[in-house]
């Protein structure tokens, strides 16, 4: 109990460095680009403009507006994608901080996971900007979207935590999980529907990938209209806290180890 | 106990070193198979105790990489001990490193508050202090700029400023003051010595050895991660010091073995081992050539030598005080030995009436009773012998006629006349007043016989300094020039020859003369013998012209009780025919005291030896690539100072020669 007052006590000191962290990712981003943060909406547009052409007449021949349907599932993965990504490099891109100030060291990834989503948030507009466009319906359930929002980021700071504890040891890391996100990419219901695929496989995916459950949860919100049904919601909720259970526990076991290795 | 605020107990940090690193999964997975999963492990550190109490400032000194940062990363908590324990009492300050946790993209304003916020502070904290901090660092024109455009000295004060902002209970410098400028690093200094008369507790590192002794009371030397010593940081940082040099040494003193094994060329044979032998080698060496320095006497340091009798430095040819107006060659020698300030100022005994030298108001007022200037000069002009023409030249009358047109008959009888026939052994009559230097009066009452700004005796003797000299030199005693370069004519490019000129044109034109003195060294069973270095005999009856009591030439040093080691000046014919015979004998001679033999000493710079020296001089020109220097190569006397500044300038122009060669062969 006393640790865990004192775990609390020290994250409430520097969560003003959270902010700060945060900030300056937002910053950096795009410091000294010409639209600056415009981009954080364009960008996703122009992405789903050249997938939609891609794609559109391939995949999404039977699927009524398919720029919503695509953006939506893709703004999910775009999330998980960057947010691990950057967590996983955020203990060893630091480590110059990280060598010379005692500093909690989860902050750091944190804060990573923790950009993306604000990223993610502001993204929200060229979804609505798209839906807007392509004279798509409003439903009320849009209310829903922050409760996708927390469970997504809850997932990505497990993962985040776990990778970036992993990352440490093995800089192949890096590597490898460029091609499961590339499969993941694939193996997830964003340009297609999951109906497309044959019955083994849909139960695969339902039951082996975890970006279905918010990206289905998303689509269900934003596309359908839907709230979205049990099984994925609290499936939703119970991954999340899994793997933030996973991810706290493999980076506290090692923490004290990464200065050895960074 | 509980006034410390760190408390290392053996502290004991071990990293898997990466010197077979397994940082991929396949290997990893292999070795786990193998059960090869054993890291090499390297230890960074072992068996470190030691307590600081509040408000101490504690240096930390040792080689690069022999753990000094690292156990600072174990003091503030970054470093996790593999054994023993860390406590620390009171709230730390980061590791002040070079640009330690900036974000190089990010401007110096979010920088600060970056940073700021990195120690724990909050938001408005440092909103608060965002002034304070952008003053100290001096950087209100370049806030807006990002950090990658700073300068090293500027991210080190930007750095100082923002860890200092508070003043923490322990602070912790690593090295990152060594690149501000003068003014900053006085500012850090000062700010640091306020924290610490503010109860903060410092933990510096520094390379500058200095800054350490200065800053700090206590000091803990590392080495490999050990504790090599640990205590007061004077002690600390100069054992620390004496072990770096003595390294280098040692690792020279190695290359230059190995180089001597495999035979390799000299680019100089440098021949006698006196001052400007050893200057100029030791300045060649410096500039990256290998030199050879060779002596037919059985020691270094010419006739500088001297020779250590249970503490009392005896000088072997005579004695030699240092004194210069260069400041510069008084700090050059000052590098290699510790000189006091001994003040020469002989006496002079006739018969049983003892004066003061040079001639000042102490020699008057003893030989006249006079008190003032005044009557003294008075008292001269009235003495005085106009037996030559006021302005006739002192090389057109003798001895005789010019002291006593100068100074009048009581000076020149009892303080000139009897030494200077002594040390030519002919009468005053006879002599060239070009002998005599020049007399100056004083009227003041000063016994200074050297008007210089500096002077003084190495306190450990000119061996130590010339031995200092040589200490990246190879060395050969005993070793005779003409019979080394017959045996080894291929071992060297050029020769500083600083021997006789007329013996290297083997004698063709004849013998240049010498003055020489013979020095009869014994042992007195008195304390003190004369209660002065110098006492100069001016009686003619009495056969030597000095005694000289070596231990009043460092009197803050602790001599023998019951005795003391004086010397007896005999003057001397210096006689060439017997000059090889009395090496011999010098080689023999090892016992401290006893009687010397003769060596030449002072050119006589007469009209004939000088139109001699001009015939080998022409001889000596004509030599492609050997260099006559010093008082024998040059036959002229040389003060210890002009040696020393003519050997550093010939060294000069052999490196100038070697760039412009380098030069010429590049062009070509």
């Amino acid at each position: 109990m006393k640790l865990l007052n004192y775990r609390i006590k020290t994250f409430f000191k520097y969560k003003d460095l959270i902010i700060e962290l945060v900030s300056r990712d937002l910053k950096l981003k795009y410091r000294r680009s010409f639209l600056g943060y415009a981009w954080t909406v364009l960008q996703p547009l122009m992405m789903m403009m050249v997938w939609v052409i891609v794609f559109s007449n391939i995949l999404g021949r039977n699927i009524e507006n398919y720029p919503v349907f695509l953006l939506s599932g893709r703004m999910m993965y775009d999330f998980l994608s960057q947010s691990t990504t950057g967590a996983m490099k955020s203990v060893t891109g630091n480590s110059a901080l990280i060598r010379k100030v005692n500093v909690p060291k989860y902050i750091f990834t944190l804060a990573r996971v923790t950009s993306c989503m604000v990223d993610m948030v502001l993204s929200f507009g060229a979804l609505f900007i798209v839906m807007l466009v392509t004279g798509a319906k409003f439903y009320w359930t849009l209310v829903m979207i922050p409760l996708v929002v927390i469970q997504i980021y809850i997932f990505c700071c497990g993962l985040g935590f776990f990778l970036a504890q992993f990352n440490v040891f093995f800089r192949d890391t890096e590597h490898i999980y460029g091609a499961i996100l590339r499969a993941l990419l694939y193996m997830t219901p964003i340009l297609y529907e999951i109906t497309r695929l044959p019955e083994k496989l849909q139960l695969f995916i339902k039951v082996f990938n975890p970006l279905y459950y918010y990206v289905g949860q998303f689509r269900d919100i934003v596309y359908y209209g839907n709230v979205p049904g049990p099984r994925i919601f609290w499936g939703g909720w119970i991954i999340a806290f899994l793997m933030l259970a996973i991810g706290i526990w493999a980076f506290q076991r090692s923490k004290d180890r990464f200065i050895l290795y960074i | 106990m509980s006034k410390n605020v760190i408390e290392v107990n053996h502290l004991k940090v071990r990293f898997n070193m990466a010197t077979e690193k397994v940082d991929n999964l396949k290997e990893y997975a292999i070795k786990l198979v193998k059960h090869q999963l054993m890291f090499q492990e390297f230890i960074a550190l072992q068996d470190i105790t030691f307590q600081v109490k509040k408000g101490e400032a504690w240096g930390l000194v040792g080689p690069n990489g022999c753990g000094k940062s690292t156990l600072l990363k174990a003091v503030s908590g970054i470093l996790q001990p593999y054994e023993g324990t860390v406590k620390v009492k009171g709230k730390i300050s980061p590791l002040i490193e070079l640009g330690a946790g900036f974000d190089k993209n990010l401007t110096a304003r979010e920088n600060i508050y970056l940073n700021g916020l990195v120690l724990g502070h909050s938001r408005k904290f440092m909103e608060e202090h965002f002034d304070e901090i952008v003053e100290f660092a001096d950087i209100e024109d370049f806030l807006d700029a990002p950090l990658k455009n700073f300068s090293s000295g500027m991210k080190a004060r930007l750095g100082f400023a923002v860890a200092t902002v508070v003043n923490p209970d322990i602070l912790i410098v690593d090295e990152a003051l060594e690149v501000g400028d003068m003014r900053f690093r006085r500012k850090c200094n000062e700010r640091m010595q306020q924290m610490l008369d503010g109860g903060t507790t410092l933990l510096y590192v520094s390379h500058n050895i200095d800054s350490v002794k200065g800053l700090c009371d206590k000091a803990i030397w590392i080495d490999h991660g050990k504790m090599r010593m640990i205590g007061d940081s004077q002690e600390v940082c100069d054992a620390y010091r004496d072990d770096q040099n003595e390294t280098i040494r040692v690792r020279k003193e190695e290359r230059r073995a190995r180089l001597r094994a495999q035979g390799a060329k000299y680019d100089y044979l440098v021949v006698g081992a006196g001052l400007t032998g050893a200057v100029f080698a030791r300045e060649m060496a410096k500039a990256g050539k290998r030199c050879l320095v060779i002596d037919k006497r059985s020691h270094i340091g010419g006739n500088v030598y001297t020779e250590d009798v249970d503490g009392i430095q005896v000088h072997r040819y005579g004695p030699h005080v240092f004194h210069t107006n260069d400041e510069k060659i008084w700090k050059y020698v000052n590098r290699f030995a510790d000189f006091n300030h001994y003040i020469y100022s002989p006496l002079a005994v006739y018969r049983d009436e003892l004066y003061n030298l040079p001639f000042n108001m102490n020699t008057f007022s003893r030989l006249w009773n006079l008190k003032k200037p005044q009557e003294v000069r008075e008292k001269i002009a009235a003495q005085i012998v106009p037996s030559i023409e006021k302005n006739a030249s002192r090389l057109d009358c003798t001895v005789e006629e010019y002291a006593l047109s100068q100074v009048g008959p009581d000076i020149y009888e009892k303080l000139i006349r009897g030494y200077m026939e002594k040390q030519w052994g002919r009468d005053c009559k006879e002599l060239p007043a070009s002998l005599l230097c020049e007399l100056p009066l004083r009227f003041t009452y000063d016994n200074r016989y050297f008007e210089d700004s500096f002077q003084g005796i190495p306190v450990g003797g000119y061996t130590a300094l010339v031995e200092k000299l040589l200490e990246n030199t190879d060395v050969m005693t005993d070793t005779d020039f003409f019979i080394y370069r017959e045996e080894h004519p291929g071992m060297f490019d050029r020769v500083l020859y600083t021997g006789m000129i007329d013996a290297y044109f083997d004698f063709c034109y004849g013998h240049l003369e010498y003055r020489s003195a013979r020095f009869e060294t014994e042992r007195v069973e008195e304390t003190d013998y004369q209660g002065s270095a110098v006492i100069i005999n001016t009686d003619r009856e009495v056969p030597y012209t000095r005694v000289i009591e070596y231990r009043h030439f460092t009197p803050e040093l602790e001599h023998p009780k019951e005795y003391s080691i004086i010397s007896r000046e005999y003057p001397l014919e210096w006689n060439p025919e017997a000059e090889t015979s009395s090496t011999e004998k010098n080689a023999l001679h090892s016992v401290a005291v006893g009687t010397d033999t003769a060596e030449p000493y002072d050119p006589v710079r007469d009209k004939k030896n000088r139109l001699l020296y001009e015939k080998y001089r022409e001889l000596a020109d004509r030599e492609e690539n050997v260099i006559f220097s010093g008082r024998l190569g040059t036959y002229q006397h040389y003060d210890m100072d002009q040696a020393i500044a003519a050997a550093m300038e010939l060294a000069q122009n052999e490196k100038l020669r070697f760039r412009r060669k380098r030069v010429k062969d590049v062009s070509d």
